[in-house]
C-alpha cells in the first residue's frame, strides 16, 4: 500500500509527517507543474474549475510514480468541491489507472462514518497494529508541523515588503520549510521552528519603509497555493506590499470541525456578517467571506483588495460581481485575478505592478 | 426557473390580484447587459430584470436555495437577487423570498404567504391562491408533452394559448410511455415555415430526448430556438419531465457520492434513463460556465466510455451568447441523419433476426 494526497500549498508537508510518524508508506507527488497542469487539462473539460483540474494532475502523476491509495478532502454542498471525488474516480477508471480511494468526510455524521468504514475495509488489513496505534500521533504531529508552517508563511509576509535584497525572504522560506520538513520528533521541531523563525528576522531589512496593506481574498485552492495564483503573495510582496489572508489550512479545519476558538473562526463570523449588507444568503464555499473581508478591510485602512478566483468558480462568479460594487462603495481599488491553466505569469506581474503603482498615487493624493 | 415553475407563480399573483408583466425577450446579442461574469442565463436574468424596471412596482426574483427536500441549487441562485438589486440600482422593489425546501413539507406554502404579506395579501388569500395555483400548475404539467411538441415555442408559456389535445391515441402520455410501446407514427404540427418536413422519410418521428436546465432548454434567447428547429426537422421532443423522480433516482443509486443539486440530478439521471434506451436520439444542452453542467458532463462521457458506449447517439451542446443558428442547424441536421440511419441499421437486424 503507497498512500498519496492532492497537493496544494506547504500541506504536503504535514501530511507528509502524519504518514511518516504513523509508519505508512507513502508517494510524495512531484511539486504542480506545467506537467501537472497539462495531464489535467488534457483529462477534464475546459469549464471545470482550476483546482479539479491540479488535483487530477497530481493525481496522475503519483498513480504513475506506483501510488495505489488515494486520499482525499471531501466536502458538502454547494461547491464543486463535493463532488470531484465522483468525477475524478471515473476519470482514472476511464484512463486505466489502478487506484484505491480513501475520503475524509466533511463531516462527523453517521452515514459517513458508516461509508469511512466500507472504504476502509480493504486498508485495515494492510495496515499493522502498530501503524493505527501510532495515527493518532501522527496526526497530532501533523497538526503541529502545519501551525508551523503557518506561523512562518505569515512571518514571511510580514518581513517579505522590507527585504533589501530582492527575492531573499522566498529563498529563506524555502529553507525554514526544509527544516520544519525535516524534523522527526517534537523536540526537533521545535528546534527548528526557533531557528527558521530567527533566520527570517535576522534578514536584512529597510525598516522605515512604510508597506501598503494588502488583503488577500478569494476560492481557498487559489490563495493558499503559489503554483496555482503563480507566487502572487511573493510577488506582491517584493513590490512592497504587506499581504494578508485569512484563508490558512488550520482555518478551514477548525471551521469543519466546529470548533469556534476565539481567534480565527471568530474572525470569519465577522466577514460573514459584514457582507449580509451585499448578500442576503449563504452563497457558499468563500463567497461571503470574500465580500466580508473586503469591506471591513477597507474601513480597517487597507489600501487594497487582491481577489482570486478560478475561471467559471460559481460562489466567486456571484462575489466577484458584487465586489466591483463593493470597491466603489468603499473606495478601495479591488483587483480581480482569475486563474486557469493558460501561462499568465508575466500577465499577471503586470497587473500587480500597475495595481501596486496604484496605491502609491492614492497614498499621494490622500 | 422561469421555465419551470411559472405555471405555478403566475397564477398566484394573479389570484392575488396583480397583473403579471413577463420581459418580453432580448433577441439581439447587443442587447445584452454584462454586469458580471458569469452563465449566459444569469446575464439574460440581469438584462430581462433592466428591461422590466420601468414597468413594474415589484419585480419577483425569488431565491431559489431548495427546490427538493433533500436537495440543492446551483449556488448562483442563491445570489442571483442580490446580483439583479445591484445591477439595478437599490431603488426597485424586488421579492426575493428565500424558498428553501429542505425545512420540511408546509415551506413552500409558507414562502408563498411571505410573498402574499409582501404585496399586502393576508395569509388566508395566500394560502387559496396558492393552492389554486398548485391546482392549475398540476393540470399544466399533465398536458405538458402534448404543448411542448405542438405549440410554438414563444406562446409555451403563455397561459392563455390553449393546449391542444395529442392527435395520438387517449390524451397525455404518462409517464411510463417511453419504455416499450412503439408510439404510432404521426405528424408533427408545429412545423415552421422554414422547415420543409420529410415526411416521406419519416416512418415515426424520430424520438429525441432534450436535456439540461430548463431554461437552456425553453428560452430562446440561450438555445436560439432549437426547439422550432428540432420540431421542423421533424423530431418528437421529449424531456425529462417525463420521468418521474424514481426513475431518475434509479439511474443513479449505484453512485459512490449523491450528487446533490437537484437540476444536476435530473440531468444525469434521466439522460442515463434515455441513453439506456427508449429514444432515438439524445441531446444535452449546457451553457457555457455553468458549473454544474462542466462536471457532470465530463462524469457522462466518461461514465459511458468505461460502461462501453450505449446504442443511443449523444450531442451535446453548448450555448452562449456568439452561438449562431446556422452553425446549430448543421449540428442538428447531421445528428438527425446519424439517428436515421442507426434506426435503419436496427430495423434490418430485427428483420435479419426474425428471417433467421
Amino acid at each position: 500500500m503507497k498512500v498519496t494526497f492532492p497537493r496544494l500549498g506547504s500541506m504536503h508537508i504535514f501530511c507528509k509527517a502524519i504518514a511518516e510518524t504513523a509508519g505508512i508508506p507513502y508517494i510524495l507527488p512531484p511539486e504542480t507543474s506545467r506537467k501537472t497542469l497539462t495531464l489535467g487539462v488534457l483529462h477534464s473539460n475546459e469549464c471545470i474549475c482550476l483546482p479539479f483540474k491540479v488535483i487530477l494532475g497530481n493525481f496522475i502523476e503519483a498513480l504513475q510514480m506506483g501510488a495505489d491509495t488515494i486520499v482525499m478532502v471531501g466536502s458538502g454542498p454547494p461547491c464543486r468541491l463535493g463532488l470531484y471525488d465522483l468525477v475524478q474516480k471515473v476519470i482514472l477508471e476511464d484512463m486505466g489507472l489502478h487506484y484505491r480511494w480513501l475520503t475524509i468526510p466533511p463531516r462527523l455524521t453517521w452515514q459517513a462514518i458508516w461509508k469511512n468504514h466500507e472504504e476502509t475495509k480493504e486498508l485495515r488489513k494492510e495496515l499493522s497494529a502498530r501503524n493505527i496505534l501510532l495515527f493518532p500521533y501522527g496526526l497530532w504531529m501533523g497538526w503541529k508541523k502545519m501551525m508551523a508552517c503557518e506561523t512562518l508563511e505569515q512571518l514571511a509576509l510580514k518581513v517579505r515588503p522590507k527585504e533589501i535584497k530582492k527575492g531573499e525572504t522566498q529563498k529563506r522560506l524555502k529553507k525554514a520549510l526544509s527544516w520544519v520538513d525535516e524534523a522527526k520528533a517534537p523536540k526537533a521541531l521545535q528546534q527548528a521552528v526557533r531557528e527558521a523563525k530567527a533566520l527570517l528576522q535576522e534578514m536584512e531589512q529597510d525598516r522605515s519603509r512604510v508597506p501598503f496593506k494588502v488583503a488577500m481574498v478569494g476560492e481557498l485552492y487559489t490563495v493558499m497555493d503559489p503554483h496555482i495564483n503563480r507566487g502572487v503573495e511573493q510577488k506582491l510582496g517584493e513590490l512592497g506590499v504587506e499581504v494578508t489572508r485569512t484563508s490558512w489550512f488550520s482555518t478551514h479545519i477548525l471551521r469543519t470541525l466546529r470548533r469556534n476558538r476565539a481567534d480565527q473562526a471568530s474572525e470569519r463570523v465577522r466577514f460573514f456578517e459584514a457582507s449580509k449588507a451585499y448578500l442576503g444568503y449563504d452563497v457558499g464555499a468563500e463567497c461571503n467571506v470574500s465580500i466580508g473581508e473586503a469591506v471591513l478591510r477597507s474601513k480597517e485602512g487597507y489600501d487594497g483588495i487582491v481577489h482570486l478566483m478560478p475561471f467559471a468558480c460559481m460562489p466567486e462568479t456571484t462575489a466577484s460581481g458584487i465586489l466591483t460594487r463593493v470597491g466603489k462603495d468603499c473606495d478601495i481599488p479591488i483587483l480581480t485575478l482569475i486563474l486557469d491553466e493558460q501561462e499568465i505569469e508575466g500577465r499577471i506581474q503586470t497587473l500587480l505592478e500597475a495595481f501596486v503603482e496604484m496605491l502609491e498615487w492614492k497614498r499621494k493624493a490622500a | 426557473m422561469f421555465y419551470r415553475y411559472f405555471p405555478l407563480w403566475h397564477p398566484f399573483f394573479e389570484r392575488l390580484g396583480w397583473r403579471v408583466v413577463v420581459s418580453d425577450g432580448v433577441r439581439q446579442k447587443e442587447k445584452i447587459v454584462y454586469f458580471e461574469d458569469s452563465c449566459l442565463p444569469m446575464k439574460l436574468l440581469v438584462t430581462h430584470a433592466m428591461q422590466l424596471k420601468e414597468k413594474v412596482d415589484h419585480l419577483f426574483v425569488p431565491r431559489l436555495v431548495s427546490l427538493h427536500r433533500t436537495y440543492i441549487m446551483c449556488p448562483k441562485f442563491r445570489g442571483a437577487p442580490d446580483i439583479v438589486r445591484l445591477a439595478m440600482g437599490r431603488n426597485v422593489s424586488i421579492v426575493d423570498e428565500t424558498t428553501d425546501l429542505r425545512k420540511g413539507g408546509m415551506s413552500l406554502l409558507q414562502t408563498f404567504q411571505k410573498i402574499g404579506e409582501k404585496l399586502g395579501a393576508s395569509r388566508q388569500e395566500s394560502k387559496k391562491a396558492f393552492r389554486e395555483a398548485e391546482e392549475s400548475f398540476n393540470k399544466f404539467q399533465r398536458n405538458w408533452m402534448a404543448r411542448i411538441n405542438q405549440v410554438p415555442t414563444r406562446q409555451l408559456f403563455e397561459m392563455d394559448v390553449p393546449t391542444p389535445a395529442l392527435r395520438r391515441v387517449q390524451g397525455c402520455p404518462e409517464p411510463h410511455w417511453t419504455q416499450g410501446q412503439s408510439p404510432e407514427p404521426y405528424m408533427v404540427q408545429g412545423a415552421t415555415p422554414s422547415g420543409e418536413v420529410r415526411r416521406e422519410e419519416i416512418g415515426s418521428p424520430l424520438r429525441v430526448a432534450l436535456i439540461g436546465h430548463p431554461y437552456n432548454l425553453f428560452d430562446i434567447d440561450v438555445n436560439k430556438d432549437l426547439l422550432t428547429l428540432a420540431k421542423s426537422l421533424g423530431m418528437e421532443i421529449m424531456t425529462s419531465d417525463l420521468l418521474s423522480e424514481k426513475e431518475i433516482d434509479r439511474e443513479i443509486s449505484d453512485l459512490s457520492k449523491e450528487i446533490y443539486w437537484s437540476s444536476g440530478r435530473e440531468i444525469v439521471g434521466s439522460l442515463f434513463h434515455f441513453l439506456s434506451g427508449g429514444v432515438d436520439g439524445a441531446i444535452f444542452l449546457t451553457s457555457f460556465k455553468c458549473g454544474i453542467d462542466a462536471l457532470l458532463q465530463e462524469f457522462i462521457k466518461r461514465r459511458l466510455k468505461v460502461r462501453g458506449g450505449s446504442p443511443v447517439p449523444l450531442l451535446v451542446l453548448s450555448f452562449d451568447e456568439h452561438t449562431g443558428r446556422e452553425g446549430l442547424t448543421t449540428r442538428l441536421e447531421a445528428f438527425r441523419d446519424v439517428m436515421e440511419e442507426q434506426k435503419k441499421l436496427r430495423s434490418s437486424n430485427v428483420k435479419v433476426q426474425s428471417s433467421n
